[in-house]
């Protein structure tokens, strides 16, 4: 048990700062609307083991956005998001049950579950994280326009990483 | 108790999600400029769209009042159309005539008008200026009655509709003039006597005042002919006339303050003591 807790808090610091040193520095837009931004911290959330519980998901996940929100010095955006992606995250992995069940000890990876499982797993969470990031930024839904275009060249980029860092690092805790 | 820690232990990390994004959003709302502005931008258009009913619920109850400051510039306006009828005089004098007549919105407080003798009730009195014997005029800029008596804030006024008025009233574009008087008919009907019958009348000519008191300026509306007849051997007509005015539903008035009255009034009562 304590060696997943270090393994989690270990993981959450990489992927803060691969965000951080690496990712945050990457922009580049589209046109005039589209900006791109490289989103991986979510990983963070969705690589905890399948059955933690709800309230630790939580309290993680608004640790790690307060402290990607301090460099992004955005304060609160991220954390909302993430927080809203970590209540949900288990109702994704509830509702994308394989017929043998899980194994609660598992950690949700591409190396634990296979690649299909892995693919609909991400893309379900992080479109839905990245949506909810980009509205939360815009903070108005007149910008209807503007969140649907970030949503998804940002979910596009940001899948592509996320996929090959997991087919580099082979995540099994 | 047992049951509350039931309830936390289900629901637990659905309260600590509502907790933890609403730290999120107080903590975006109050530490990003863009966020602030649209979220305080979106609390003006609510807050907006209900101080405005606010407002509509306030102008209902300030109707009143506002009523008040309609009026005075109504006085505004009828004593601007007195100085017009009067500017046409072409007499310069030291003293303008254009201020000659002043008017004081008043508010009806008390009528009566099926007696044989009506009177009106209004809410000023001589405090705000009113006197005996001063004219007192409704919308349309019709007559309504002559002030009788005054106490500090309020002021009696004979209704037209009373067996004692006695009004001198012309019709509009003629040259002659009679006596305007209620016969007990009817509440929105009176009676013009002794207009000459050279003068060549209409139904539906307009019955104005002829200024020939100190009470009324000239050219105030009074109603219109409705009908007339010439008795056997008079030499004047008996003219009905149909009023501008209801005055059983008056609310409002205007009492007409003639600035040279008194000046008048001694010059006549001289000439009479001669």
């Amino acid at each position: 048990m304590n060696k997943t807790i270090t393994t989690n808090i270990i993981r959450f610091i990489l992927i803060i700062a691969v965000q951080v040193v690496v990712f945050s520095q990457i922009t580049f837009t589209i046109g005039d609307v589209a900006y791109i931004h490289f989103i991986i911290y979510p990983l963070a959330i969705l690589l905890m083991p399948v059955k933690t519980p709800r309230a630790v998901l939580l309290l993680s996940a608004f640790v790690v956005g307060i402290v990607i929100d301090m460099f992004f010095s955005s304060p609160g955006i991220h954390a909302a998001a993430l927080v809203f992606t970590a209540y949900i995250r288990n109702t994704i992995i509830a509702l994308i049950e394989p017929y043998e069940g899980y194994n609660t000890a598992d950690i949700p990876s591409l190396q634990n579950f296979g690649l299909g499982w892995f693919v609909s797993y991400l893309s379900i969470s992080l479109l839905i994280h990245i949506f909810v990031y980009f509205s939360i930024e815009a903070f108005s839904f007149v910008y209807f326009f503007e969140i649907f275009l970030n949503t998804i060249f940002s979910f596009i980029v940001s899948f592509i990483v996320i996929l090959l860092s997991q087919f580099i690092f082979r995540t099994k805790y | 108790m047992y049951n509350v820690i039931q309830l936390f232990i289900k629901y637990g990390a659905h309260i600590l999600f509502v907790v933890l994004e609403v730290i999120c959003f107080t903590l975006i709302i109050n530490y990003n400029k863009a966020q602030k502005d649209i979220f305080i931008n979106s609390s003006n258009v609510l807050a907006g769209k209900i101080t405005e009913q606010r407002n509509k619920i306030l102008e209902f109850t300030n109707l009143r009042s506002q009523n008040d400051s309609l009026m005075r510039e109504n006085a505004n306006l009828i004593e601007n159309l007195i100085a017009i009828e009067y500017a046409t005089d072409a007499i310069p004098e030291s003293d303008s005539l254009l201020s000659k007549f002043s008017l004081i919105p008043t508010r009806v407080i008390n009528s009566t008008v099926y007696l044989r003798n009506n009177y009106f009730t209004l809410d000023k009195g001589s405090r705000q200026g009113v006197q005996p014997e001063m004219g007192v005029i409704g919308a349309h800029q019709g007559l309504i009655g002559i002030v009788k008596n005054v106490s500090d804030n309020y002021a009696g006024v004979i209704s037209l509709l009373n067996s004692y008025t006695r009004i001198s009233c012309s019709v509009k574009g003629r040259n002659g003039h009679g006596t305007l008087e209620w016969r007990n008919s009817s509440p929105l009907k009176m009676n013009i006597t002794g207009f000459p019958k050279h003068d060549v009348i209409a139904v539906g000519d307009t019955v104005i005042t002829s200024g020939y008191s100190t009470i009324f300026p000239r050219g105030l509306l009074i109603g219109v002919i409705e009908d007339f007849t010439v008795p056997s051997g008079s030499n004047n007509y008996n003219i009905t006339v149909k009023l501008f005015n209801d005055l059983t539903s008056t609310k409002y008035a205007y009492v007409i303050q003639n600035r040279f009255a008194a000046e008048q009034i001694k010059l006549e009562k001289e000439l009479m003591n001669e």
